[in-house]
């Protein structure tokens, strides 16, 4: 059994950590590669296959979706109305919509949506064949594989999408309502703001933002999992395996997004 | 919830695949929506004409900004470059359809304010000209706000200190106001606008003594001269008295009148006498040159005549 943390270990042990930290990140890597690969694969998607991911695709989005729609608008209405409020008292409002639209759309809805299916997958993942799921990426036994993790990573890439895309486009239209009211005469100039908003580069970091947070919640947690079953590694904390990692790799996805649109 | 999800599987779930299908189209179509939106929201699909705005500054302006035409924005910016002379170009797309708002003649402004971004603004005074050209190429105005800033500074602290120098203790403008306060404290005294026009209370004191005096006179001589048995009514008496004189002289001057008529008369036959006075000397002449030649006859011929001299009477 490893010790709980690096800090801890000998100078002489160091060589050794940073090898299994760097086999630990590849692990990540490669099974995320290979469940890309066959999520992409046209033989993957056999009948058997395809109820599993629709039963995935069910459990992580259509059961949620409502949910976490209405959640979201509702924390989104009461920063709006802040936002607003604030803009207008210092006679700022015609900055009021770019900024609800750059803080809650670009940036907190997706890295939200990204957070709530990670702590949905996470708690789905503690399956009892994830042994099984462990011996198979092993073996490199692909029907297993194909039957088991590539439903689950494309039902969860797919819930961020979703719950990313549908929040944002409920809090774009409650921005229009908390802004112009319910008068149809604002969409123009809305529109131009968004078109504003939504340059090329901008959109292009929308969309690829939101599908690396979906890549990195489907693959991150599961690879964590299937790497201690594999190692038979103890786990360190009750912590959700993966889960730092996790959080680390948002926040590094949530960073360089801000970095490339604002420096 | 771990349980759960253990025994998902083995209920099975009704339409699983449909509803996943629907799921899957429900988001394509709306990714595509969205994309459409932000594509149209950008522009992609208006058929534009472009207009190239000359500046020697381009600061703050950057793609995707609006040009404003009366507070509408009718046209985006496209691209910003540096023009080979050295100035920045801005080249502006302006749909069709508001292209009717620029004319030959308008005018294009950049305007940097304190808060916000830059604002390009066009101004179409006669909307009557013909239409700009796609393509034309267009200088524009700067106004720049944070370019003012040092002069209105400078301004500013000129002022500033004009205000201290006035203000300072022992200023020319404190001394006039301290003046003022005497002034007005003055005016605001016992002897009022009085004390304040001759000085001091004093001198106010003085004026107003000499006044009841000046009054006291004034009452004195009224006495003297309307009152009873005053001077007014020994004039009145004079004043009668002088009517009748001036009568007695009007009697005799008419008096003096005819003797002078009477005189006239006189003089004129004194005229005439002495016309005839005149002639009776031409006569007298004439005799006594008779007489004499009368006497130089005798004397010749009386010889015995010692004396010549013949004396006249």
């Amino acid at each position: 059994m490893r010790p709980r943390s690096f800090i801890y270990a000998k100078p002489g042990e160091w060589g050794g950590y940073l090898w299994r930290f760097i086999a630990s990140w590849w692990y990540v890597f490669h099974l995320g590669a290979i469940a890309l690969v066959m999520a992409f694969s046209p033989t993957t998607y056999n009948r058997d296959n395809r109820i599993a991911t629709s039963r995935h695709i069910y459990n992580s989005t259509w059961q949620v979706l409502p949910w976490f729609t209405l959640l979201a608008a509702l924390v989104s209405l009461v920063l709006i109305r802040i936002v607003v409020v604030t803009a207008i008292s210092y006679g700022l409002s015609a900055y009021a919509l770019e900024m609800v639209v750059r803080v809650l759309v670009l940036e907190l809805i997706p890295l939200t949506a990204a957070m709530f299916v990670a702590l949905r997958a996470g708690l789905a993942f503690n399956a009892g064949d994830a042994l099984a799921l462990a011996a198979a990426a092993k073996t490199g036994a692909q029907n297993r594989l194909r039957q088991d993790l590539v439903p689950q990573v494309v039902a969860n890439a797919f819930a961020v999408l979703s719950l990313a895309m549908v929040s944002s486009v409920i809090v774009l239209v409650l921005a229009y309502i908390s802004v112009y009211g319910l008068s149809p005469w604002g969409v123009a100039d809305y529109t131009r703001t968004v078109g504003r908003i939504f340059n090329p580069a901008v959109t292009i970091g929308f969309v690829l933002k939101t599908v690396f947070f979906g890549l990195s919640v489907a693959v991150i947690p599961s690879a964590a999992i299937l790497e201690q079953h594999r190692y038979g590694i103890a786990p360190s904390s009750t912590v959700q395996p993966g889960a730092v990692r996790l959080l680390f790799v948002l926040l590094v996805i949530e960073a360089a997004s801000l970095a490339v649109k604002y420096i | 919830m771990s349980e759960k999800e253990d025994d998902a599987p083995a209920e099975p779930v009704q339409h699983v695949e449909i509803k996943a299908v629907i799921l899957l189209v429900l988001m394509s179509a709306l990714i595509v929506t969205f994309l459409l939106y932000v594509m149209y929201a950008r522009g992609v699909f208006e058929t534009t004409q472009r207009l190239v705005l000359v500046s020697d500054d381009s600061e703050g302006v950057i793609p995707g900004m609006d040009m404003t035409f009366s507070g509408f924005p009718i046209g985006r910016v496209q691209r910003v470059e540096l023009a080979p002379d050295g100035k920045a170009r801005i080249l502006v797309d302006v749909p069709k359809k508001d292209a009717k708002w620029l004319r030959v003649s308008s005018v294009f402004t950049m305007e940097r304010g304190m808060v916000g971004d830059t604002k390009i603004k066009a101004f179409s005074g006669i909307l009557t000209d013909a239409p700009l050209d796609d393509g034309a190429v267009r200088d524009v105005l700067r106004g720049d706000t944070a370019a003012e800033i040092p002069r209105l500074v400078a301004s500013a602290r000129a002022l500033l200190e004009n205000l201290d120098t006035m203000t300072r203790s022992g200023s020319d403008l404190n001394t006039s106001f301290a003046n003022i306060n005497a002034a007005t404290s003055r005016l605001t005294g016992k002897y009022g606008v009085l004390g304040g026009a001759l000085g001091s209370d004093d001198e106010a004191k003085k004026l107003l003594q000499t006044l009841a005096r000046v009054d006291t006179l004034l009452l004195k001589a009224d006495q003297r001269i309307f009152g009873k048995q005053g001077v007014m009514d020994d004039a009145q008496a004079a004043m009668r008295q002088l009517n009748v004189v001036l009568q007695d002289a009007s009697a005799s001057l008419k008096k003096v009148d005819l003797v002078l008529a009477e005189a006239q008369a006189v003089g004129a036959n004194a005229r005439v006498a002495t016309k005839d006075l005149a002639s009776l000397r031409g006569e007298v002449d004439a005799s006594l040159r008779k007489v004499t030649r009368l006497i130089d006859e005798i004397n010749r011929k009386w010889p015995f005549a010692r004396d010549t001299e013949l004396k006249l009477p």
